[in-house]
């Protein structure tokens, strides 16, 4: 079976009904729009009118119990030109998604070139590598509140003892805030970009390395030249899509700073990203209009992230050629 | 490039070689790297063992010097409405005790919930997609394209209003109001779209002109085909929602209908007022996350094929 023949568009379509009466067209295509209705129906109730809702809302002012009130883009133009913890909560995302998404590409490509192989070493390695991605969760989240202890018996103090530090209290401090954010999104996402990379490597032909070391290509040479740029379609699609989820971060923020149900954010609002933010004023203080203004930049971001990252890798192909 | 090719370019490596010194030395960190990735999983199982007096000893032990079940269950916690004892933790099986079960029904909403939700989100799904891409009913394309433009917007967009909608519909509080609402994924839809489209439509049309219904050629020819898709996009799926989170969080108040991550997080807000408790916060962790590390091994090929076949197909 091949992979990778979904170019090929649904051709070939069933003949179609003698067109008679006008009912005959329902009547044969019944089945056909019958199947569609559990998905169609779902989708439109649950995320197609939502949208359109959640639209109008940025629209208002409203706080759930009074009905909304319009007041055209005040939200927005509140949020982009005033709401400084708006602004932190940004500045602070970027710093997430920019150190997340990078190391987790570069570790993730390490990995894979280092251990590619079908060895028993390299898959029960890669197994490994890979065992953070399948627990991610909540759970997780929790073991890493333990181990950032402000108490002495934490055992990210019991490292830096070790190596002649003095105690942190980590959770407590604004400048460990992004920090331990991207440790843990590196520990939890690079085994996963790896089994990508990993797929992307062994399906391209071996002929071409072959030759090139017949012409006496080092294997640095070989890697800059002939691994990365057939790689890059994988390269694009995990830079996207880590870097589309990045910006969602949501759980360990508000796992971890938490102290009561109604901060969120860290200390100084260090560790404050778009999500939970967008959270605190939905569902801490009620600004449903505001929130879902939030809401709306976060998307407008991320198609503007995804359009760039789109256009600089496109620009490197045609660097290659 | 098919499978054939990468177990052929996998059998390449198996070339006698010649020990590379350098290239193991470059791989040196790569391997303290796999002990750093082992730590915290060894850090929460150990933790789940101790007692309270050695989770607070420093240094921290490496083993378990006593190891102990107190923080699963602690037998010299008082029963409810018992005298209270201040030195004991109550365990994970312990906590929560006006709930009938407790961790264990936690376990059971989790486990439902997420069984539910992959079975009835892919069989919607691989209905919908089979209708967009071997039937010629028309308006399916615009179907097709508006599904995927719903792709671009993160769900977070549809929060707000879906909590109103929940509520409005007086599903908060419910099993319907926690699962129906996440029914309809988009992203299963195009995957399984991007897959069928690599059918032949041949086999579809055979079956057409043998007088077979649409809803048994779906039964009966699609999803026995779909099922390497359907394999990988149900891992996808199940994870996900084994470890959802902030859609409970929101819709969800009453214990009775906690699911894992939602009890865990509970449970982190009593770690912050007395750190003893921190053995149970590792059990409970351990408990949730046990169950998909066992899901991992079970099907671990499906798992990276699933994983592979999603770059690739994008």
């Amino acid at each position: 079976m091949t992979l990778n023949q979904t170019a090929r568009p649904a051709n070939e379509a069933p003949p179609e009904p003698p067109k008679r009466r006008p009912g005959h067209r329902l009547q044969h295509y019944g089945p056909a729009y019958l199947m569609l209705l559990p998905f169609a129906v779902l989708f439109a109730v649950f995320l197609i009118y939502p949208l359109a809702r959640s639209l109008y809302y940025s629209l208002t002012d409203f706080n759930a119990i009074k009905p909304p009130v319009f007041v055209g883009l005040d939200n927005f133009t509140e949020l982009l030109a005033n709401d400084d913890r708006f602004h932190k909560a940004i500045w602070n995302t970027f710093k997430y998604v920019i150190g997340s998404v990078v190391l987790t590409m570069v570790l993730g490509l390490l990995l894979a070139v280092a251990f590619k192989s079908t060895s028993l070493r390299d898959r029960l390695l890669r197994t490994v590598f890979f065992l953070p991605s399948v627990s991610a969760g909540v759970g997780i989240v929790l073991v890493w509140k333990w181990i950032f202890m402000v108490d002495s018996w934490g055992l990210a103090n019991t490292v830096v003892r070790f190596f002649g530090g003095d105690n942190r209290s980590w959770l407590a401090e604004p400048a460990m805030s992004i920090p331990i954010l991207v440790t843990m999104a590196v520990w939890g996402g690079a085994g996963y970009a790896m089994v990508l990379f990993v797929a992307g490597i062994n399906a391209i032909p071996d002929e071409l390395y072959e030759q090139a070391s017949i012409d006496g290509a080092s294997k640095a040479r070989q890697f800059w030249h002939i691994t990365l740029p057939l790689l890059r379609p994988v390269l694009v699609f995990v830079f996207i899509t880590s870097t589309i989820g990045a910006f969602q971060i949501f759980e360990p923020v508000y796992l971890l700073w938490r102290r009561s149900a109604s901060i969120v954010g860290g200390p100084l609002d260090s560790a404050l990203t778009i999500v939970p933010y967008l959270y605190d004023m939905g569902f801490n203080r009620f600004q449903l209009g505001y929130a879902s203004a939030i809401a709306w930049i976060l998307f407008a971001i991320i198609f503007l992230v995804t359009l760039v990252q789109l256009r600089v890798t496109k620009t490197f192909k045609e660097f290659d050629r | 490039m098919s499978v054939e090719t990468i177990s052929a370019a996998g059998t390449v490596t198996k070339r006698p070689k010649k020990i590379n010194l350098g290239a193991e030395l470059a791989r040196l960190p790569l391997y303290l790297w796999a002990v750093v990735v082992l730590i915290p999983f060894w850090w929460m199982i150990i933790a789940a063992f101790k007692t309270v007096p050695e989770l607070m000893k420093n240094p921290p032990t490496f083993f378990p010097r006593d190891p102990s079940l107190d923080s699963f269950y602690d037998p010299s916690a008082p029963a409810p409405g018992g005298t209270p004892n201040p030195d004991a933790v109550p365990g994970v099986f312990q906590r929560w005790p006006e709930v009938a079960g407790g961790f264990l029904r936690f376990t059971l909403n989790t486990f439902g919930v997420t069984v539910i939700v992959t079975v009835v989100s892919l069989l919607i799904a691989s209905l919908a997609a089979y209708m967009l891409t071997k039937t010629n009913a028309p308006g399916r394309r615009t179907v097709f394209v508006v599904i995927i433009s719903s792709m671009m917007i993160p769900w977070q967009v549809s929060l707000i209003p879906n909590y109103l909608l929940t509520s409005d519909l007086g599903m908060t509080d419910s099993y319907l109001g926690y699962i129906v609402p996440g029914l309809a994924k988009s992203f299963v839809v195009f995957f399984l779209v991007q897959y069928l489209r690599s059918i032949p439509d041949e086999l579809v049309h055979a079956a057409r002109v043998d007088g077979a219904s649409e809803w048994r050629i779906w039964w009966q020819i699609v999803l026995p085909l779909l099922r390497p898709a359907l394999a990988a996009m149900a891992i996808f799926v199940a994870l996900g929602e084994w470890n959802n989170f902030l859609w409970p969080l929101i819709i969800i108040r009453d214990e009775d209908l906690f699911n894992l991550p939602i009890a865990l997080s509970n449970l982190s807000n009593a770690i912050v007022s007395s750190p003893g408790s921190m053995g149970v916060a590792m059990a409970a962790s351990m408990l949730a996350t046990l169950p998909t590390v066992v899901f991992f091994f079970l099907f671990q090929k499906h798992f990276i094929k699933g994983i592979a076949l999603s770059g690739i197909k994008a």
